[in-house]
Order: structure tokens, then sequence, then C-alpha cells
């Protein structure tokens, strides 16, 4: 019963959603009070298509979320677990210092950046974008990373040290494995939040760098539902890939036996 | 072991990453404006060759789009042998970017041209972001553009002197569906009238929105008497003692608007969507032929038909396409703005294939044969002919209108 109640919901707010979502972007624009009727059109997804860099656009979008993705973790474990397992003076003060960037407006810390970026020659670079893309990402890994070391507990890790493992046979086969559902939130947000950056992305990469937003953002003030549809449709697919993509590396780093997985998914 | 190999080749990756990211960077020598200026044409033709520019303009057209990626740059390839390279950001993120490299000193940036008018020109211009003056070095507009009209000299008040080149020109016009509407009002009155006898079918987009904005302004030109509101400089006291009939007019068409106006739609995508719908009958835009794409896409009623106020009349403006001061490639960028000024280019642009939009050029200074394909253009159903527009145009007012009428539309009419 319980079971059947939660798949119907899912599937009226998360399914739905997307199935309409893709019907919108393959017919024509539908009046209120119209009868119903199912006219293909490829128009929505022609236009996605017109523009010939979108694919460069699309592999760049994916290559700077898994770039900010993979300073973020390892920024947000090391603090994440300084955060939790330490205690030190001002810890609390720090605590939220880190946090806020992510109540500065966005426009003011892309200004600021920006100078610093052209100084250190980043500015219109897609490396000057993976930075600034840390500003709006890494206050939440860390956040999501203190909280699994605080699930994980100091206690298991002071007994493999006991037992003698060395510090990095502890992170591969006691950290890691444990930590694994927080750095799949951790990814799934830098990720989602990384590819949805206009603004960030249009001041430091300056036109040199093309993402999918700075393509598709534009679009966003047209009243033309079946372009709107075929772009929004295009634009939830990427996190979807780029976690997969996650997903995959671990595999295969599981794999080659550098994490050990004891009985832990 | 292993873990130590895994992690040096993530250092290594890394490091690679910075290099990589450092050879992205821009490297060509931006040549001094004293250079550009004192060059003969043919001088800056053979310096341009072989060059890439990059024009930064809004891309949320694909009309727009396709006309610069499909028509401009095969054209430009051929005629100067030079590259053009489309970058899609708006205006006000391109002059925050170069605001930022004013400031930190940096004299060789990404952008050639930009696409811009009104207040943002003014901004770019008092802030020293442009380079020029340029257009007099510009055969195509020496030859086919009037240099003294007024158009060209003011940019919604601010004094162009040379720092823009004209590319293009729009007309504020009003979008109905013609099967419920026969005969569309004329006059501000007529339209609160219209209002009055179908209540609910009219709204306009909330000040702050650009063709809100648009449409605030007709209505100050309709209900203001004193001329010298238009011809002096923006002054406050001025506005505040004439602009009572503004308001006066905005609340008393407000209760018959879409929900009373209740709310109002706050920007203009949300009063075509309300069109689209058959909510309202009427929505507006500046630009005299964007309905013509909305229709064929079906996005628009069939029935879509547009009309001016004759009274106060239709406001239209330029806009215009400059350089900005660490351009890397001025050469090419005049031959590129050259090239987007000449006949062929502004024809196909009016032409609705792609853009449909209206000309700045002086058609009276064309050869024969080129006037006559400039009048042969069809610009559709949807667009009303020139004798029309050209009879109801009025011109911009000072820019610093906009931002007075939007605060006190909110004081006035919104928190009411």
């Amino acid at each position: 019963m319980k079971k059947s109640l939660f798949y119907s919901l899912s599937a009226i707010f998360f399914l739905l959603p997307g199935v309409l979502l893709m019907l919108k972007s393959v017919t024509p624009v539908w009046k209120w009070g119209e009868a119903f009727s199912f006219t293909f059109t490829l128009r929505g997804w022609e236009t996605f298509l017109m523009d010939d860099r979108i694919f460069h656009a699309l592999f760049l979008s994916i290559l700077i979320a898994l770039a900010a993705t993979f300073i973020n973790l390892a920024i947000g474990m090391i603090s994440g677990k300084a955060l939790s397992h330490q205690n030190f003076k001002g810890k609390s003060l720090i605590e939220t210092l880190l946090l806020l960037p992510l109540f500065l407006p966005v426009m003011a810390a892309a200004l600021g950046l920006h100078i610093t970026m052209i100084r250190l020659g980043l500015a219109n670079t897609w490396f000057g974008v993976v930075l600034v893309h840390l500003v709006p990402t890494v206050p939440y890994t860390i956040k999501v990373m203190k909280a699994g070391y605080d699930r994980l507990g100091g206690g298991m890790l002071e007994q493999a040290q006991m037992l003698g493992a060395k510090p990095l046979y502890i992170f591969r086969t006691v950290e890691l494995p444990l930590l694994m559902p927080s750095i799949r939130s951790a990814v799934f947000l830098t990720v989602t939040i990384s590819m949805s950056q206009y603004v960030l992305t249009a001041v430091i990469g300056g036109g040199s760098v093309i993402t999918l937003p700075i393509i598709y953002y534009p679009f966003l003030q047209s009243v033309d539902d079946t372009v709107m549809a075929a772009f929004s449709t295009a634009f939830a697919l990427l996190p979807i890939i780029a976690v997969g993509a996650v997903e995959i590396v671990s595999k295969l780093i599981r794999a080659n036996g550098l994490v050990l997985n004891r009985g832990v998914k | 072991m292993e873990v130590m190999k895994y992690m040096k080749k993530k250092l290594i990756l890394f490091s690679s990453l910075v290099v990589l990211s450092g050879c992205a960077a821009g490297s060509s020598q931006p040549s001094s404006n004293e250079d550009v200026k004192d060059q003969s044409w043919d001088s800056i033709k053979e310096k341009a060759e072989g060059e890439t520019v990059s024009l930064y303009m809004w891309g949320g057209d694909d009309g727009i789009n396709q006309y610069i990626d499909d028509w401009v740059k095969p054209q430009l390839l051929d005629a100067y042998g030079v590259r053009l390279e489309r970058i899609p950001l708006d205006t006000n993120e391109i002059l925050q970017k170069l605001e930022t490299e004013k400031r930190a000193g940096q004299d060789d940036g990404t952008i050639d041209m930009i696409w811009m008018n009104g207040e943002n020109f003014k901004r770019a211009k008092e802030s020293d972001l442009l380079f020029g003056p340029f257009v007099e070095q510009l055969p195509n507009y020496n030859a086919y553009y009037d240099a003294d009209s007024l158009d060209f000299k003011y940019d919604f008040g601010t004094e162009t002197e040379g720092y823009e080149a004209p590319w293009g020109k729009v007309q504020f016009v009003f979008h109905y569906d013609s099967a419920k509407i026969s005969e569309p009002p004329a006059t501000l009155e007529e339209l609160q009238q219209w209002t009055e006898d179908n209540p609910g079918k009219f709204t306009y987009p909330a000040a702050g929105d650009f063709t809100g904005d648009a449409f605030l302004r007709h209505v100050l030109y309709g209900t203001t008497s004193a001329e010298t509101l238009f011809t002096e400089p923006f002054s406050m006291e001025l506005a505040d003692k004439e602009s009572a009939g503004v308001w006066s007019y905005l609340k008393d068409i407000e209760p018959n608007l879409w929900r009373k106006g209740d709310t109002y739609p706050s920007s203009l995508t949300e009063l075509d969507r309300l069109y689209s719908q058959g909510e309202v009958w009427m929505t507006m835009g500046y630009n005299e032929a964007r309905g013509e794409v909305l229709v064929k896409d079906g996005v628009f009623p069939e029935s879509t038909k547009s009309f001016v106020l004759e009274e106060p009349g239709s406001i239209g403006n330029t806009h215009f396409l400059s350089i900005p001061y660490n351009s890397p490639n001025k050469e090419a960028a005049l031959t590129a703005i050259d090239l987007l000024l000449s006949p062929e280019a502004q024809l196909a642009k009016l032409e609705p294939d792609y853009w449909g939009e209206n000309t700045p050029i002086d058609v009276s200074k064309l050869e024969e044969e080129d006037r006559q394909a400039f009048e042969a253009v069809d610009r559709g159903d949807t667009v009303l002919d020139q004798e029309s527009l050209m009879d109801a145009f009025v011109p911009e007012i000072d820019a610093e209108y906009v931002p007075w009428l939007q605060e006190k539309w909110i004081d006035e009419v919104a928190s009411q």
C-alpha cells in the first residue's frame, strides 16, 4: 500500500512533468480551449541544433562541471573532515564564514573576481570559469561532506589506525566507501549548480567560453513554448549524463582495486 | 604504490589543466586608436584580411542568429577575407566585462563589435569604453546614409559623435487579433474607450520591462502638451510638473485591464503568452515586424494584424554597432561593420526570411535598381506599410526618463 503510494506520487511529481516537457518539445504551441491534437513537429529541436556550437557547448559544460566537481570534492572532504572530527577555537565562526559566499549577490562576486582573474590571466579561459563556479558550490559541498563525516564518526577511523593502517589505506578502504552517499549528493549538487550558471560564466568566460546556458538563456525570453521545451529537455538531461559519468568513473576505480569495498554499497 | 600512482596522475591532470587554460587566452596585438583612425580604407582592408572578429550580441532570436550565421558570415569572408564569430551575450554583461577590463587596465580584449543603443550606449560612452569616432571611415556609411539625420546623431538623447554606426531601425506597434477586433483604436482616447467596451482584454507589461517602459513613453507623449519635455534634456521638476496626465490616464484605464489591473505581466513574454492564449486581444512590441515569424510558427493566431496610434504616434529608434576601446582587430571590425551597413546586407535583413527588420539606409541615395529591390520587399501581412509607419513616427526621448518613469509608475500605479 505504502509502496504504491510512493510510486504513484513520484510518477505524478517527477515523471509526468518530464514526459509533458518532452511532448511539448515536439508539438506546436497549444492554445487553451483548443481540441487536443498531436501534430508532430521538429521545429523546437531544429532551433536547438541550429547553432553549430551546441555540441561543443554541451561538451564544455560537462567538462567545466566535472572539473568543478573534482576540486569541490577535494576541498569539501578535507574541510568537512576537519570541521567534523577536530575541535579548535573559532570553529563555528569558520563554519559560518565558509557558508557566506551563498549569501553574497552573484554579481558582486563576479565583478570582484573578474579583476583578479584578469590579473592572473585566467579571465576568458575555461579554467577561470571552473574556479569561479566554486563560489556557489563549495559551501554546499563542505556542508554535505561535514554531515557525511559526522555520520561516519571518529571511532571507525581510530579503529583502523589502531590496527596499523596508513592514512591513505584508511582513506580508500574506510572513508571513501562509507562516504559514497555524501559524495553522490555533493556531485549531483555541484554539477547541477555549475551547469546553470549564466552570469558567472558570462562575466568570467567573457564570451570566449560558450557553455550551454550562454546559448540557452537568451531563448528564455521567447514566447515559443516548443523551442523552450526542447532547450529545457536537453538542459535537464545534462546533469544526469554528468552524474552517470561520475558513477562510471567510481565503478572503474573500484574495479581496479583502488578503493576496496568491504560489503558497503 | 597503486595509490601513489593514482595520486600522481591526478596531480599531472590538474597541472595540465592549468597550462591548457593559459594557452586559450587571446594573443593578437591590438592596434592603437590613432593608427586605425589615420589609415586609408585600402590599408584597413589589407590589415583586416585573414583576421577573425567577434560580434557580441543578444542571442535570443533564431531569425537574427540565422541572418548572421547563414548570410553575413559567408559574405564577409568572401568580400574581405574576414571571419566572423557571433557571441551570444546580454548587453549588460558585455558592458560589465568591458568596465572591469578598463579598470584592470587590460588593453587587449576579446570583443570587436557590440550591438547596442540607448541607455547602454550612454553608459559605454560615459565610461570611455568605445573606440572612435569611426563612422566616417566607412565607405557604405558615407555613400548611403544621411549623416545629418537626427536619428543617427542622437541615440535616446545621447550624442553619438561617430562612436556607433546605425545598423537597424524599429518602430513600436501594437498587434491585435483581427478576428476579434474589426477596428483597432487610433488614439489614446479610443484605446481607453476600447478597454471600457472590452474589459479585461488589454494590458501592458509592467514598468521595468523594455516594452512596458516604451508603452509608458507613448502615454507620456500623448498626455503632455509641453514640447520642451522632448526637446530639452531631462529635468526632474519639469517631468514632475508635466506628467500628472500620464498617471491619471493609467489609473483611469486600470479597472478595465486584464485582471482589473491588480497585476501586470512582468515581461513582454508574459503578455505575448496571454495574447497567444486568447486571454487578451492585443499585444505590443518595439519591432514592427516581430509578429510575422510568431504567426508563421503558430504562436500567434493567423488573424494577427498590427496598428499604430496615430495620436500620439509610434516611437521609433535606431540601433547601432560600436567597437570597444580594446578590440583586438579594429580594422577587421571596421570592414565587418561596413559590410553590415551595405545595401545588400540591409536588403537581406529586411526580407522576412531571416529577420525582417527595417533599414536605416537612405533609400533615395541608392541606385535605381537597389531602390526598387528595397521597395519590392513584401514584409508580410502583419507588418504595416511604410507610409503608415512613417506618418506615425516620433523620436525617442531622453534616456533619463526611463528610470524616472519606472519609479513613478510603481508609486502611482502599481502600489495604489
